[in-house]
Protein backbone atom coordinates (compact mmCIF):
# COMPACT_ATOMS: atom_id res chain seq x y z
CA UNK A 1 0.00 0.00 0.00
CA UNK A 2 1.23 3.08 -0.81
CA UNK A 3 0.62 5.09 2.23
CA UNK A 4 2.04 8.55 1.10
CA UNK A 5 -0.50 9.11 -1.50
CA UNK A 6 -3.17 8.20 0.63
CA UNK A 7 -2.02 10.68 3.20
CA UNK A 8 -1.65 13.46 0.20
CA UNK A 9 -5.10 12.15 -1.07
CA UNK A 10 -6.58 13.20 2.55
CA UNK A 11 -4.10 16.35 2.94
CA UNK A 12 -5.57 17.65 -0.74
CA UNK A 13 -9.37 17.14 0.32
CA UNK A 14 -8.70 19.30 3.57
CA UNK A 15 -6.62 21.82 1.88
CA UNK A 16 -9.84 22.83 -0.35
CA UNK A 17 -12.09 22.53 3.01
CA UNK A 18 -10.07 24.83 4.86
CA UNK A 19 -10.17 27.12 1.75
CA UNK A 20 -13.32 27.07 1.96
CA UNK A 21 -13.81 27.80 5.76
CA UNK A 22 -11.31 30.93 5.35
CA UNK A 23 -13.30 31.75 2.03
CA UNK A 24 -16.32 32.13 4.26
CA UNK A 25 -14.63 33.65 7.08
CA UNK A 26 -13.79 36.34 4.77
CA UNK A 27 -17.30 36.84 3.50
CA UNK A 28 -18.54 37.05 7.23
CA UNK A 29 -16.37 39.36 8.14
CA UNK A 30 -16.83 41.64 5.84
CA UNK A 31 -20.41 41.74 5.27
CA UNK A 32 -20.27 45.31 6.35
CA UNK A 33 -17.44 46.87 4.39
CA UNK A 34 -18.75 49.40 2.56
CA UNK A 35 -15.27 49.67 0.95
CA UNK A 36 -13.18 47.15 -0.51
CA UNK A 37 -9.45 47.66 -1.57
CA UNK A 38 -9.81 48.97 -4.60
CA UNK A 39 -12.77 51.55 -3.08
CA UNK A 40 -15.71 49.52 -4.23
CA UNK A 41 -18.19 47.60 -1.92
CA UNK A 42 -16.53 43.94 -1.48
CA UNK A 43 -17.70 41.37 -3.82
CA UNK A 44 -17.86 38.15 -1.80
CA UNK A 45 -15.81 35.21 -2.18
CA UNK A 46 -16.48 31.55 -3.92
CA UNK A 47 -13.98 28.53 -4.31
CA UNK A 48 -13.85 26.57 -7.26
CA UNK A 49 -12.59 23.41 -6.62
CA UNK A 50 -11.87 20.92 -9.08
CA UNK A 51 -10.57 16.93 -8.90
CA UNK A 52 -6.61 16.70 -9.37
CA UNK A 53 -4.72 14.79 -12.10
CA UNK A 54 -8.34 13.44 -13.08
CA UNK A 55 -6.70 12.78 -16.20
CA UNK A 56 -8.09 9.52 -16.82
CA UNK A 57 -10.59 8.64 -18.64
CA UNK A 58 -14.06 6.59 -18.11
CA UNK A 59 -13.36 2.93 -17.87
CA UNK A 60 -11.22 1.05 -16.43
CA UNK A 61 -7.24 1.60 -15.47
CA UNK A 62 -4.10 -0.83 -14.37
CA UNK A 63 -3.27 -0.78 -10.62
CA UNK A 64 -0.20 1.67 -11.66
CA UNK A 65 -3.04 4.16 -11.85
CA UNK A 66 -3.66 4.25 -8.09
CA UNK A 67 -0.85 7.23 -8.23
CA UNK A 68 -3.19 9.78 -10.77
CA UNK A 69 -5.66 9.45 -7.64
CA UNK A 70 -4.17 13.06 -6.08
CA UNK A 71 -7.48 14.41 -4.30
CA UNK A 72 -9.15 17.39 -4.99
CA UNK A 73 -7.51 20.67 -5.71
CA UNK A 74 -8.30 24.88 -5.47
CA UNK A 75 -9.37 25.96 -9.15
CA UNK A 76 -10.47 29.16 -8.44
CA UNK A 77 -11.13 31.79 -5.93
CA UNK A 78 -13.61 34.53 -7.88
CA UNK A 79 -15.77 36.92 -6.44
CA UNK A 80 -19.35 36.13 -7.03
CA UNK A 81 -21.58 38.75 -8.80
CA UNK A 82 -24.20 39.25 -6.27
CA UNK A 83 -25.48 42.91 -6.32
CA UNK A 84 -25.10 44.73 -3.08
CA UNK A 85 -27.34 45.35 -0.62
CA UNK A 86 -28.64 49.27 -0.15
CA UNK A 87 -28.69 50.85 3.20
CA UNK A 88 -30.26 53.77 3.65
CA UNK A 89 -27.52 55.59 5.60
CA UNK A 90 -27.27 59.50 5.06
CA UNK A 91 -24.45 60.12 7.51
CA UNK A 92 -22.06 57.12 6.36
CA UNK A 93 -18.96 58.75 4.60
CA UNK A 94 -19.84 56.13 1.79
CA UNK A 95 -23.17 56.91 1.04
CA UNK A 96 -24.24 58.25 -2.43
CA UNK A 97 -26.40 61.51 -3.05
CA UNK A 98 -30.00 59.60 -1.90
CA UNK A 99 -28.12 58.98 0.95
CA UNK A 100 -28.07 55.38 0.58
CA UNK A 101 -25.05 52.80 1.49
CA UNK A 102 -24.05 50.17 -0.86
CA UNK A 103 -23.34 47.08 1.22
CA UNK A 104 -21.81 43.76 0.43
CA UNK A 105 -24.77 41.38 -0.69
CA UNK A 106 -23.26 38.25 1.37
CA UNK A 107 -25.91 35.99 2.34
CA UNK A 108 -25.27 35.17 5.58
CA UNK A 109 -27.31 31.79 5.65
CA UNK A 110 -25.53 30.56 3.04
CA UNK A 111 -22.27 31.14 4.33
CA UNK A 112 -23.05 29.41 7.70
CA UNK A 113 -24.42 26.30 5.51
CA UNK A 114 -21.03 26.39 3.75
CA UNK A 115 -18.79 26.46 6.81
CA UNK A 116 -21.19 23.92 8.29
CA UNK A 117 -20.81 21.68 4.76
CA UNK A 118 -16.73 22.50 4.88
CA UNK A 119 -16.60 21.57 8.46
CA UNK A 120 -18.33 18.16 7.97
CA UNK A 121 -16.35 17.63 4.65
CA UNK A 122 -12.92 18.35 6.95
CA UNK A 123 -14.08 15.81 9.51
CA UNK A 124 -13.90 12.98 6.71
CA UNK A 125 -10.82 13.84 5.36
CA UNK A 126 -9.66 13.40 8.90
CA UNK A 127 -11.13 10.02 9.49
CA UNK A 128 -9.49 8.51 6.04
CA UNK A 129 -6.31 9.70 7.07
CA UNK A 130 -6.72 8.09 10.66
CA UNK A 131 -8.19 4.85 8.83
CA UNK A 132 -4.85 4.98 6.49
CA UNK A 133 -2.46 5.11 9.37
CA UNK A 134 -4.79 1.77 11.21
CA UNK A 135 -4.13 -0.24 8.62
CA UNK A 136 -0.44 0.94 7.98
CA UNK A 137 0.30 0.11 11.46
CA UNK A 138 -2.25 -3.13 11.38
CA UNK A 139 0.48 -4.04 8.19
CA UNK A 140 3.62 -3.02 10.46
CA UNK A 141 2.13 -6.40 13.00
CA UNK A 142 2.77 -8.89 9.89
CA UNK A 143 4.78 -11.56 10.86
CA UNK A 144 5.44 -10.53 14.55
CA UNK A 145 4.25 -13.33 17.05
CA UNK A 146 0.74 -14.68 16.99
CA UNK B 1 0.28 -30.28 -2.65
CA UNK B 2 1.22 -28.29 -0.03
CA UNK B 3 2.99 -25.94 -1.95
CA UNK B 4 0.43 -24.61 -4.47
CA UNK B 5 -1.79 -24.09 -1.55
CA UNK B 6 0.74 -22.06 0.30
CA UNK B 7 1.38 -20.14 -3.24
CA UNK B 8 -2.27 -19.52 -4.17
CA UNK B 9 -2.80 -18.56 -0.94
CA UNK B 10 -0.41 -16.06 -0.90
CA UNK B 11 -0.86 -14.63 -3.49
CA UNK B 12 -4.23 -14.34 -2.94
CA UNK B 13 -4.22 -12.95 -0.01
CA UNK B 14 -1.66 -10.44 -1.97
CA UNK B 15 -4.05 -9.14 -4.36
CA UNK B 16 -6.88 -8.75 -1.66
CA UNK B 17 -4.82 -6.33 0.17
CA UNK B 18 -3.33 -4.54 -2.85
CA UNK B 19 -7.62 -4.17 -3.65
CA UNK B 20 -8.28 -2.91 0.39
CA UNK B 21 -5.06 -0.82 -0.16
CA UNK B 22 -6.32 0.59 -3.79
CA UNK B 23 -9.91 0.63 -2.64
CA UNK B 24 -9.20 3.26 0.60
CA UNK B 25 -7.05 5.41 -1.95
CA UNK B 26 -10.42 5.84 -4.25
CA UNK B 27 -12.55 6.60 -1.22
CA UNK B 28 -9.84 8.93 -0.09
CA UNK B 29 -10.29 10.49 -3.58
CA UNK B 30 -13.52 10.44 -3.30
CA UNK B 31 -14.24 12.03 -0.18
CA UNK B 32 -11.74 14.81 -0.59
CA UNK B 33 -13.66 15.74 -3.90
CA UNK B 34 -17.16 15.61 -2.26
CA UNK B 35 -17.27 19.12 -3.07
CA UNK B 36 -16.04 19.11 -6.41
CA UNK B 37 -19.08 20.05 -9.10
CA UNK B 38 -19.78 17.16 -11.49
CA UNK B 39 -17.26 14.91 -9.56
CA UNK B 40 -17.87 11.20 -10.85
CA UNK B 41 -16.46 8.62 -7.86
CA UNK B 42 -13.73 6.32 -8.64
CA UNK B 43 -14.12 2.38 -7.79
CA UNK B 44 -12.22 -0.45 -7.35
CA UNK B 45 -13.31 -3.25 -9.46
CA UNK B 46 -11.56 -7.16 -7.71
CA UNK B 47 -14.27 -9.10 -6.63
CA UNK B 48 -15.72 -9.61 -9.39
CA UNK B 49 -13.13 -10.89 -10.68
CA UNK B 50 -12.57 -13.63 -8.60
CA UNK B 51 -15.67 -15.73 -9.58
CA UNK B 52 -13.39 -17.97 -11.40
CA UNK B 53 -11.81 -19.28 -7.81
CA UNK B 54 -15.01 -19.13 -6.66
CA UNK B 55 -16.80 -21.69 -8.72
CA UNK B 56 -13.52 -24.20 -8.42
CA UNK B 57 -14.49 -24.09 -4.44
CA UNK B 58 -18.28 -24.48 -4.85
CA UNK B 59 -17.51 -27.51 -6.87
CA UNK B 60 -14.50 -28.75 -4.94
CA UNK B 61 -11.85 -28.19 -7.32
CA UNK B 62 -8.40 -27.40 -5.83
CA UNK B 63 -7.37 -23.82 -6.90
CA UNK B 64 -5.25 -23.55 -9.15
CA UNK B 65 -2.24 -20.63 -9.47
CA UNK B 66 -3.06 -19.91 -13.00
CA UNK B 67 -6.81 -19.19 -11.81
CA UNK B 68 -5.69 -16.08 -10.30
CA UNK B 69 -3.65 -15.13 -14.04
CA UNK B 70 -4.57 -12.07 -14.80
CA UNK B 71 -6.57 -10.64 -11.66
CA UNK B 72 -5.80 -7.62 -10.60
CA UNK B 73 -7.72 -4.79 -8.83
CA UNK B 74 -8.53 -1.70 -11.03
CA UNK B 75 -9.72 1.68 -10.65
CA UNK B 76 -12.89 2.49 -12.59
CA UNK B 77 -15.37 5.08 -12.74
CA UNK B 78 -19.64 5.37 -11.64
CA UNK B 79 -21.52 7.77 -13.22
CA UNK B 80 -21.37 11.52 -11.65
CA UNK B 81 -22.82 11.99 -8.52
CA UNK B 82 -26.38 14.58 -8.75
CA UNK B 83 -25.38 17.74 -7.08
CA UNK B 84 -28.26 16.73 -5.09
CA UNK B 85 -27.10 13.88 -3.14
CA UNK B 86 -23.88 15.09 -2.23
CA UNK B 87 -24.26 14.14 1.80
CA UNK B 88 -25.27 10.63 1.22
CA UNK B 89 -22.34 10.63 -0.97
CA UNK B 90 -20.32 11.37 1.81
CA UNK B 91 -21.96 9.06 4.29
CA UNK B 92 -21.59 6.38 1.97
CA UNK B 93 -18.29 6.55 1.35
CA UNK B 94 -17.57 6.69 5.09
CA UNK B 95 -19.45 3.74 5.68
CA UNK B 96 -17.44 1.61 2.82
CA UNK B 97 -13.80 3.15 4.23
CA UNK B 98 -15.02 1.56 7.73
CA UNK B 99 -16.08 -1.66 5.82
CA UNK B 100 -12.38 -1.65 3.83
CA UNK B 101 -10.51 -1.09 7.17
CA UNK B 102 -11.88 -3.67 8.42
CA UNK B 103 -11.55 -5.88 5.64
CA UNK B 104 -7.63 -5.20 4.90
CA UNK B 105 -7.10 -5.73 8.96
CA UNK B 106 -9.23 -9.13 8.63
CA UNK B 107 -7.10 -10.09 5.82
CA UNK B 108 -3.73 -8.85 7.53
CA UNK B 109 -5.08 -11.22 10.07
CA UNK B 110 -5.10 -14.08 8.23
CA UNK B 111 -1.77 -13.90 6.32
CA UNK B 112 -0.22 -13.67 9.61
CA UNK B 113 -2.05 -16.92 11.07
CA UNK B 114 -0.92 -18.40 7.50
CA UNK B 115 2.57 -17.48 7.73
CA UNK B 116 2.28 -18.72 11.31
CA UNK B 117 1.39 -21.77 10.05
CA UNK B 118 4.34 -21.89 7.77
CA UNK B 119 6.72 -21.19 11.12
CA UNK B 120 5.39 -24.29 12.77
CA UNK B 121 6.64 -26.24 10.05
CA UNK B 122 9.67 -24.77 9.99
CA UNK B 123 9.81 -25.38 13.88
CA UNK B 124 8.70 -28.81 13.40
CA UNK B 125 5.79 -28.19 15.62
CA UNK B 126 7.82 -26.75 18.46
CA UNK B 127 6.93 -23.41 19.88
Amino acid sequence: MDYRNAFAISASGMTVEKLRLDTTAVNLANVHSTRGADGKPFQPLSVKIGEAGASFATGFEQLAGAARLRGARVVQIEPTNVAPRRVYEPGNPDADEQGFVALPGVNQVTEMVNMASALRAYEANVTAMNAAKTMALKALELGGGQ
Amino acid sequence: MFGNTEAVTVEMSRLALDAASLRHQAIAHNIANVNTPGFAPVRVDFERQMETVRAALRDGAPVDGTMLAGVRPVLMRAAPAQDTDRTALLDLEVADMAQNTVQYEALMKALGKHLAILGAAVNEGKR
